[in-house]
């Protein structure tokens, strides 16, 4: 989850600005601490004598050490400038893709308003496109940061926020919850996918589709449409709650709960089973199943590619 | 030696000539003696900041490795907020405290401070606010929203539960101490000067008070609008941070950081206060620059007010925003480097002694560059919203307090333990344990740095092993440890000290200020005559002469007359004792509050006139030729702009943002309150009538216009009581709607303000009555008259901005 | 010092707080009848915000006597005062811009 090996263009002209600071604060502190270091082994005491010259003060040092900082001071906030007017554009670029990101305790909601997609957690997005992203939040502050793919930006309920980028390469970035938003803050994390063209072609075509019906998990079905999973979980044509993630494509997830634990029938499972045992304060409650009830419907959200 | 010996021992050695030897815990419970304060705030600061460490060492072993089970979600989120919270109001600031109270008088030649027994007061309340608010652990339910507590996370449907009244009751508890520390210092500063020293004769580190209580007394009015909001949202259902309502969140953030930004420069200029002390004196070369040094922290301090926003660059303020206080930020790293540039220049040809205090201040320059640094990274938007929020940012203001503001706290401790305990620290074992707390100390900062540039999120109770954070995280936890081990060894360095004899003598270190003129510890007194001033740093002058070699010729002594001493006194703990006991109440009955405010209220009555007929006390003049009471009204009418103006500010963002009605031109009376407002201007033509009669000796006169002026302030209230309960008849509630909301509690604190005047004004009009109030006490009603004239101004401020313009 | 009010220069007389409280009330009338003047609409803001000014003035420089005390007062409040200024009007400009549609 660098911060400085970046693959976008937002993280590029982050990167920039970031080397010339880091290196100029570099030489700063050398600078400081040679001085600092040479005057305690030059002018240490070296027994009791005359008392050094007592020098009270020089105008031109002063001026000197003044107006160098200053200078310094102008070539980092000169291209700082630039950048923050270049990474926070009025106008969203040309053919960008509108995805709508809305922060909930402790999860993503993912929506592509111009394909009628909705998901959860994991964050496709096409190589080489403009994403523009549209944050906001129905509950408390949170932040979304891809750090591979450039600086956070909060969620704030009330507010709509945006964050651009144009990812450059293909690929997994992680991505974590990066403002306090209660107990399980720590397990708010998420992925972006950068697609190459096929493959985000195949996976838009593929969250485009119904549920997928697999005769195998028509038992798991069954017993999901009865229980409390459709009062907060949409599976579309199923179930239409809003509360909790999308579910329609569920088993074409890599991770569940929010990026900690990785899509596994046995992780499914122990979910369903106890959820708050796995994600301290998580809103979703064990639902009282039947162990077998409980293995029919993970077989079920797993058939749900 | 025990405790007890060891206080009878310094009570003894403090007390003045010929004065009974103070003893016992009463002494302490009752002492108004700035020394004694001094050492009560150390030791308490000392108690607390082992608490926090404690803190910081179970969070580190949590997070020591990937996927820990150590602690709890919950636990380990209460740990960080209480972390936080109780290093920065219950450590660093009381251990500045410390030495403000117990050095300031000396270094400027006085007896004492200027309110010997507010100064009690802002002790007492520190500790029984950091005791309630250390409270909440034991009732289960600690603070667990961070130290700065985002709305809406701290709304009671997010943040159900007593953690957050804790908290918020807590801070504002805290926040009274330090208003009131804020105006007692300020008005030392400026009035009870030795004569001789102006203002540029002070030591730098007075310098550096000033400037820190300035900011105080401008900063905390911010943050108590913004807990007031959050109070009122919690308690009594008021939409300041309701979003559905039309509240904005930010408003939060901004308030929060309008406080928080200065509190960073009063969390880091005493130290550097200290530093300036520390090194000359260790050099044998005065501090180079020092009028520079000097305007740079008040550049500092007064700039400070205007680069809060850099703690919202990832919060979406806009490129505007962001470009400007991103600039604003950049430049106030400017006198903050210039100082680094005058501390280096002070060393430079000097005869360096290498002592445990030096070492703590050179580490200081070192360490707070390298704070200062990736501060200068952070006030670049774009590198910023890569590091804030992450353990980059952690990294660097954990550079900044502790390689800052700890190493100057510390270089201060060894520098000037002799002169508060008369005796020596171990030299050898105190280097020793200023390597060990180097070593530690970044052992476990440094690798944070990295930690945030490689993506690991701040204030996160667990991460997983794919990102790779494991093994830093193991080496911060282990420097942790050795970081906890230093401040061990430092108390056995301080305990084996106290062990020994007091040997240190009036001046161990060759110093060049005024408190190394007197013995070690102190005279209670301070000092058996008013000490000369020939210049800065005027002990050296003294004793080595001037730049030539010239020694001044002795001043003459002044006739050693009757040196007044404050009296001890039991009032300060007990109106502290009723006003905690009334934040406590709030969490638990309405009565419990009113009794505690009632038995505060009943303390300070007395605290009030516990002097009144005390002839000592009839002139208290200062240097400025101002009396101490009526400038520190002046400064405390300073930072009630802040106060004022920040609730209105909030009115005003908020206007036309309510969802739903009434709003204000369907609603407002202006007739009306023209009347009220000619009725309240009327009252401080009566309140100058009622001053210019007391002064003549006019007892009746006096008498007729204070009744007057406290008459008219009732018909105020008349009117305001008549428009409240009007507006609630048509709808207007606190809860209804943001106008509600802003609006009443605005007005409401502006009536609070003129019934305590009203109260005030009856009490001086009974005194009169009582024939208590001669021409000798005019300066009270002055000084009533200011608040009184104050509160006018603001009703002229919110009926024009409130109730006349659309 | 041994003066009964130290830090004064001269003393307003009674004549003059008089006059000001005739000013000060006069400014409010004024206010007050500025605010139903259809004509002054387009400059009615800054016209109630000098003249608000103007009273706070009045009663700053002669009922809390500050144009007749040491200028260290004077230093004192108006330092804070202008402080608390800067932040009121960054507020109001800061807060709202980037509001949602609910």
């Amino acid at each position: 989850m660098s911060t400085v090996l970046t693959k976008s263009d937002y993280g590029r002209a982050t990167d920039e600005i970031y080397g010339l600071i880091a290196w100029i604060a570099l030489g700063i502190f050398l600078i400081v601490v040679g001085l600092l270091v040479y005057a305690l082994v030059r002018y240490r005491e070296r027994g009791p004598g005359e008392l050094p010259r007592q020098i009270r003060g020089h105008s031109l040092l002063e001026i000197g050490w003044t107006i160098a900082p200053a200078l310094v001071l102008l070539v980092i906030a000169i291209p700082t400038i630039q950048t923050v007017f270049r990474t926070q554009p009025t106008v969203e670029p040309e053919g960008a893709l509108e995805v709508t990101v809305r922060g909930h305790q402790w999860w993503w909601e993912f929506s592509y308003p111009a394909l009628g997609i909705v998901t959860a957690n994991e964050l496709h997005l096409p190589l080489g496109r403009a994403a523009a992203l549209r944050l906001e939040g129905p509950d408390v502050i949170h932040s979304f940061w891809v750090p591979q793919l450039g600086g956070k930006r909060d969620v704030i309920p009330g507010r709509l926020n945006r964050l651009t980028f144009t990812p450059e390469a293909p690929g997994e970035y992680l991505g974590q919850c990066a403002e306090f938003c209660g107990v399980s803050h720590a397990n708010m994390r998420l992925r972006v996918i950068v697609d190459g063209a096929e493959a985000w072609q195949a996976w838009v075509r593929l969250q485009q589709a119904p549920p997928a019906a697999d005769a195998a998990a028509t038992e798991g079905a069954a017993v999901f449409a009865k229980s409390a999973c459709v009062g907060c979980h949409t599976v579309r044509g199923v179930a239409a709650g809003v509360v909790g993630p999308d579910l329609t494509h569920f088993g074409s997830r890599q991770t569940l709960a929010a990026g900690l634990l990785p899509n596994t029938p046995a992780n499914v499972l122990a979910w369903i089973q106890d959820p708050p045992a796995v994600k301290p304060g998580v809103k979703m409650p064990a639902l009282g199943l039947s162990p077998a009830e409980a293995r029919a419907v993970a077989g079920y959200l797993a058939s749900l590619k | 030696m025990t405790v007890a010996a060891l206080t009878e021992r310094v009570a003894a050695r403090s007390a003045g000539p010929g004065a009974p030897p103070a003893a016992g815990i009463r002494s302490w419970l009752t002492t108004v003696d700035h020394k004694r304060i001094g050492i009560l705030y150390g030791v308490a600061a000392f108690a607390f900041f082992l608490l926090g460490g404690l803190e910081a060492l179970l969070l580190r072993l949590q997070l020591a490795q990937p996927n820990g089970h150590v602690l709890g979600a919950q636990t380990f989120n209460a740990l960080f907020t209480m972390h936080g919270t109780t290093m920065i109001f219950l450590a660093v600031m009381p251990a500045s405290n410390a030495f403000f109270n117990y050095l300031i008088p000396l270094l400027l030649g006085a007896r004492d401070v200027a309110f010997p027994r507010l100064n009690a007061l802002s002790f007492w309340i520190f500790l029984f606010g950091g005791l309630f608010l250390n409270a909440a652990w034991l009732v289960g339910a600690p603070p667990d929203a961070g130290w700065f507590g985002y709305a809406n996370l701290t709304s009671t449907q997010f943040s159900p539960g007593l953690g957050v009244d804790f908290w918020m009751l807590g801070l504002q508890v805290l926040g009274v101490s330090s208003m009131l520390a804020g105006v007692n210092f300020i008005v030392t500063i400026l009035n009870l000067r030795a004569p001789g020293m102006t203002l540029m004769r002070m030591p730098v580190f007075v310098w550096m008070a000033l400037v820190v209580q300035f900011l105080s007394i401008l900063a905390f009015p911010t943050i108590t609008v913004a807990m007031i909001m959050l109070m009122f949202d919690r308690f009594f259902g008021t939409r300041f941070y309701d979003v559905a309502a039309g509240g904005d969140l930010h408003m939060w953030q901004h308030l929060f950081w309008i406080f928080g930004h200065p509190e960073v420069y009063i969390l880091i200029l005493p130290a550097m206060g200290i530093v300036s002390e520390v090194v000359p004196v260790f050099a044998r070369k005065p501090l180079f620059g020092a009028p520079v040094v000097i305007y740079s922290g008040a550049l500092i301090g007064f700039f400070g007010f205007g680069v809060w926003s850099h703690h919202m660059f990832a919060a979406g303020m806009g490129p505007v925003a962001d470009a400007a206080f991103a600039v604003s930020s950049m430049l106030i790293a400017i006198p903050t480097g210039v100082k680094i540039f005058n501390w280096l220049a002070t060393l430079w040809g000097g005869a360096l002694r290498l002592t445990a205090a030096m070492h703590y201040a050179l580490g200081f320059i070192a360490l707070f560059t390298i704070g200062g640094l990736s501060g200068i990274m952070h006030a670049s938007p774009p590198v910023d919203l890569q590091q804030t929020d992450s353990y980059f940012v952690v990294a660097h203001f954990h550079y900044v307090l502790i390689g800052g503001s700890l190493s100057g706290l510390l270089a201060g401790l060894y520098y000037w333990w002799p002169k508060i305990t008369g005796r020596r620290l171990d030299e050898r074992l105190g280097k020793l344990q200023f390597w060990l707390f180097f070593v530690g100390f970044n052992l476990t900062f440094f690798p944070q740095h990295y930690l945030g540039a490689i993506g690991m999120p701040r204030r996160i109770y667990t991460y997983a092993a794919e990102p790779g954070w494991a093994f830093w995280n193991l080496v911060s936890t282990v420097g942790a440890f050795v970081l906890a081990l230093s401040f061990l060894l430092l108390l056995v360095v301080a305990v084996a000290s106290l062990r020994a004899a007091a040997t240190a003598g009036n001046d161990p270190w060759d110093g060049r200020t005024l408190e190394w003129r007197t013995s070690s510890p102190p005279p209670v007194e301070n000092f058996a005559a008013l000490p000369p001033v020939y210049g800065r740093d005027t002990f050296w002058r003294e004793k080595h002469g001037d730049r030539h070699g010239r020694r001044p010729t002795p001043a003459p002594a002044p006739p050693p007359g009757p040196s007044h001493l404050p009296s001890p006194s039991r009032l300060p703990i007990l109106v502290a004792v009723g006003l905690v006991v009334a934040a406590a109440g709030a969490l638990v009955s309405a009565w419990i509050v009113v009794a505690g405010l009632g038995f505060a209220v009943l303390a300070l009555f007395r605290f009030a006139l516990e002097h009144h007929a005390n002839l000592a006390h009839a002139h208290q003049d200062g240097v400025t030729g101002v009396d101490h009471r009526k400038l520190g009204m002046w400064a405390f009418l300073g930072s009630e702009c802040m106060f004022f103006g920040t609730l209105i500010a909030v009115y005003l963002a908020y206007k036309g943002r309510s969802v739903v009605g009434p709003r204000p031109h369907e609603i407002l009376n202006i007739p009306v309150t023209t009347v009220s407002t000619f009725d309240l201007l009327m009252s401080s033509l009566v309140m100058v009538l009622a001053l210019a009669a007391v002064r003549r000796g006019d007892a009746r006169q006096t008498r007729r216009w204070l009744t007057w002026t406290a008459l008219l302030g009732l018909i105020f209230l008349g009117f305001q009581a008549f428009e409240f309960t009007s507006f609630v008849r048509e709808g207007l509630t606190l809860q209804r709607n943001l106008f509600g909301s802003t609006f009443f509690v605005l007005t409401g604190f502006h009536g609070g303000h003129v019934t305590l005047g009203v109260v005030w004004l009856l009490t001086l009009a009974i005194l009169s009555l009582r024939g208590r109030l001669a021409a000798t006490d005019a300066v009270k009603v002055e000084v009533a008259g200011l608040y009184w004239h104050f509160v006018d101004i603001v009703w002229i401020a919110i009926f024009t901005l409130i109730y006349l313009i659309p | 010092m041994s003066t009964s009010d130290p830090g004064h220069g001269e003393h307003a007389s009674v004549a003059t707080y008089i006059k000001v409280a005739l000013v000060l009330t006069a400014l409010t009338a004024i206010e007050v009848g500025a605010i139903y003047i259809r004509a002054l609409t387009p400059i009615l803001i800054p016209t109630l915000l000098v003249l608000s000014l103007a009273k706070f003035s009045l009663v700053l420089l002669f009922f809390m006597h500050l144009r007749y005390d040491t200028r260290t007062l004077s230093v004192v409040f108006v330092g804070p005062l202008l402080i608390a200024l800067a932040v009121f009007l960054a507020l109001i400009a800061l807060i709202g811009a980037g509001m949602a549609p609910a």
